[in-house]
């Protein structure tokens, strides 16, 4: 039986600030998660050699693994804090802001450029317009729904993108999530609409063709997406859209 | 105006990806089997393989620019997008991440080599007809040294590794491949069509020893 639950934090006063790491000791308790262990160690901030220190930032809200706004880097790979369970975790457990995004403070990180690339794509369905477009419920088939249904889960945490080596300050590259929900709304029977404008967006730079195949994304996505044949069945719509804008529409 | 012209970022992206397979690709694949024919001797190889190719009509029109030209719009334009690479390969030890990242490493180690390998051969040759007239002498004489053979092999199997892994990525960024078993399943392929070239090649390359 366990005693303690062992944490190693990367922290961060502020985001011009170099970062530090601070260790911490909790009693065990069973069935915790991670972000249960953080809100403990908020009651009670004090390191291992004793001292007492400012509590650690972090973002949660749901705690059932549907805002996405925990995601952080646990024992390196980024996944929800929420769903990390510490009886399967590995101690010490080491955490970390999710990688690749602006550090706000300690693990709370800027999660903007995600909002950014969502705008870019127009991951949303027009309802209105100057006429009604919404005659009747769209009809789709239940293959169809629960194809799509699959991409509908994304819940914006960034762990993809945190995970991709094509994403990162180094470049423009708007990573898997914002392109899977590009996937998503060309499904759909009023999202089509837009499907045209969707793809010309991904088409220019920092866009599908940005991604370079590692797949890292499909293995870290705690929603398990399928991410990879996103991107494919947009490799198609797009190698489609090119033809139809260099020959005409068929 | 005509929107995908618009992006050119897009129209070079897969001009890219689409030189890899041709010209490229298929060059590579025909020099591997024409070379594997050094098995048959210096005669063989020299008088009916090499002096037919180099006794075709226009041989420099598409030395240029079916094969140097593309190749060098290839090459220039991965090493251009390399740079956007930030691989953690222990992090996410994954094959698929492994050979993200070797594809981009193996494109430069197969610049380098070619400029030893074009320059040692073609290059060399347009002031030295002896190693056109005898091009089974000269690369016996080269690959004769150890150093040379292992650059040589390490060369085709870094070429090879580049064209086979870039297919099956091509698959996936053409939209060939959609489904994770579809893109599996092609990969194998691509797995397989890598080992037949790899022994096409090596076969070449021993066909050469004395």
């Amino acid at each position: 039986m366990k005693e303690w639950i062992h944490l190693r934090i990367r922290r961060q006063d502020g985001p011009e600030t170099p970062p530090y790491w601070q260790t911490f000791r909790l009693p065990y308790a069973p069935d915790q998660n991670v972000v249960s262990v953080l809100m403990c160690l908020r009651e009670n901030p004090m390191t291992t050699d004793g001292r007492q220190v400012e509590p650690v930032a972090w973002d949660h809200n749901c705690m059932e693994e549907v805002c996405g706004s925990c995601a952080m880097s646990i024992n390196g790979v980024p996944r929800p804090s929420c769903s990390a369970l510490i009886d399967d975790l590995e101690q010490p457990i080491v955490l970390e802001p999710l990688p690749k995004f602006p550090v706000v403070r300690d693990l709370l990180v800027d999660r903007a450029r995600m909002d950014a690339g969502l705008r870019r794509v127009k991951a949303w369905i027009e309802i209105d317009g100057i006429w009604d477009i919404h005659e009747g419920a769209p009809r789709i088939s239940p293959a169809e729904w629960s194809a799509s249904y699959l991409y509908s889960r994304c819940m914006s945490c960034g762990c993809c993108m945190a995970a991709c080596p094509q994403f990162g300050p180094q470049s423009d590259f708007i990573g898997p999530a914002p392109l899977a929900q590009v996937r998503l709304m060309n499904a759909h029977p009023t999202g089509r609409y837009d499907k045209t404008e969707r793809l010309h967006r991904i088409m220019a730079s920092g866009g599908l063709s940005d991604c370079g195949n590692a797949q890292n994304c499909v293995r870290v996505c705690p929603k398990e997406i399928p991410l990879t044949t996103a991107i494919g069945e947009l490799g198609r719509q797009t190698t489609l859209q090119s033809l139809k804008d260099l020959f005409g529409q068929g | 105006m005509n929107a995908s012209l618009d992006h050119i970022h897009f129209l070079l992206r897969r001009l890219h990806s689409l030189f890899g397979l041709i010209p490229i690709g298929a060059f590579l694949t025909f020099h591997l089997w024409e070379n594997s024919q050094s098995r048959f001797g210096a005669d063989h190889y020299n008088l009916e393989v090499v002096s037919a190719l180099q006794e075709m009509n226009y041989l420099p029109f598409i030395e240029l620019f079916v094969i140097a030209l593309p190749l060098l719009l290839h090459a220039a334009y991965g090493l251009a997008i390399s740079g956007q690479m930030r691989a953690e390969l222990s992090r996410y030890p994954y094959a698929r991440n492994r050979f993200y990242w070797l594809q981009r490493i193996s494109g430069i180690g197969i610049l380098a080599f070619l400029l030893f390998h074009v320059g040692t051969t073609r290059i060399q040759g347009l002031w030295q007809p002896a190693v056109r007239d005898d091009l089974y002498g000269h690369m016996q004489t080269l690959l004769t040294d150890p150093l040379v053979f292992g650059l040589y092999t390490l060369g085709l199997l870094l070429s090879v590794f580049h064209l086979v892994n870039g297919l099956s990525t091509m698959a996936i960024v053409w939209g060939l491949t959609t489904s994770a078993q579809a893109q599996r399943l092609f990969g194998y392929l691509c797995i397989g069509l890598g080992l037949l070239l790899g022994a096409i090649g090596i076969h070449g390359l021993l066909g050469f020893l004395p």
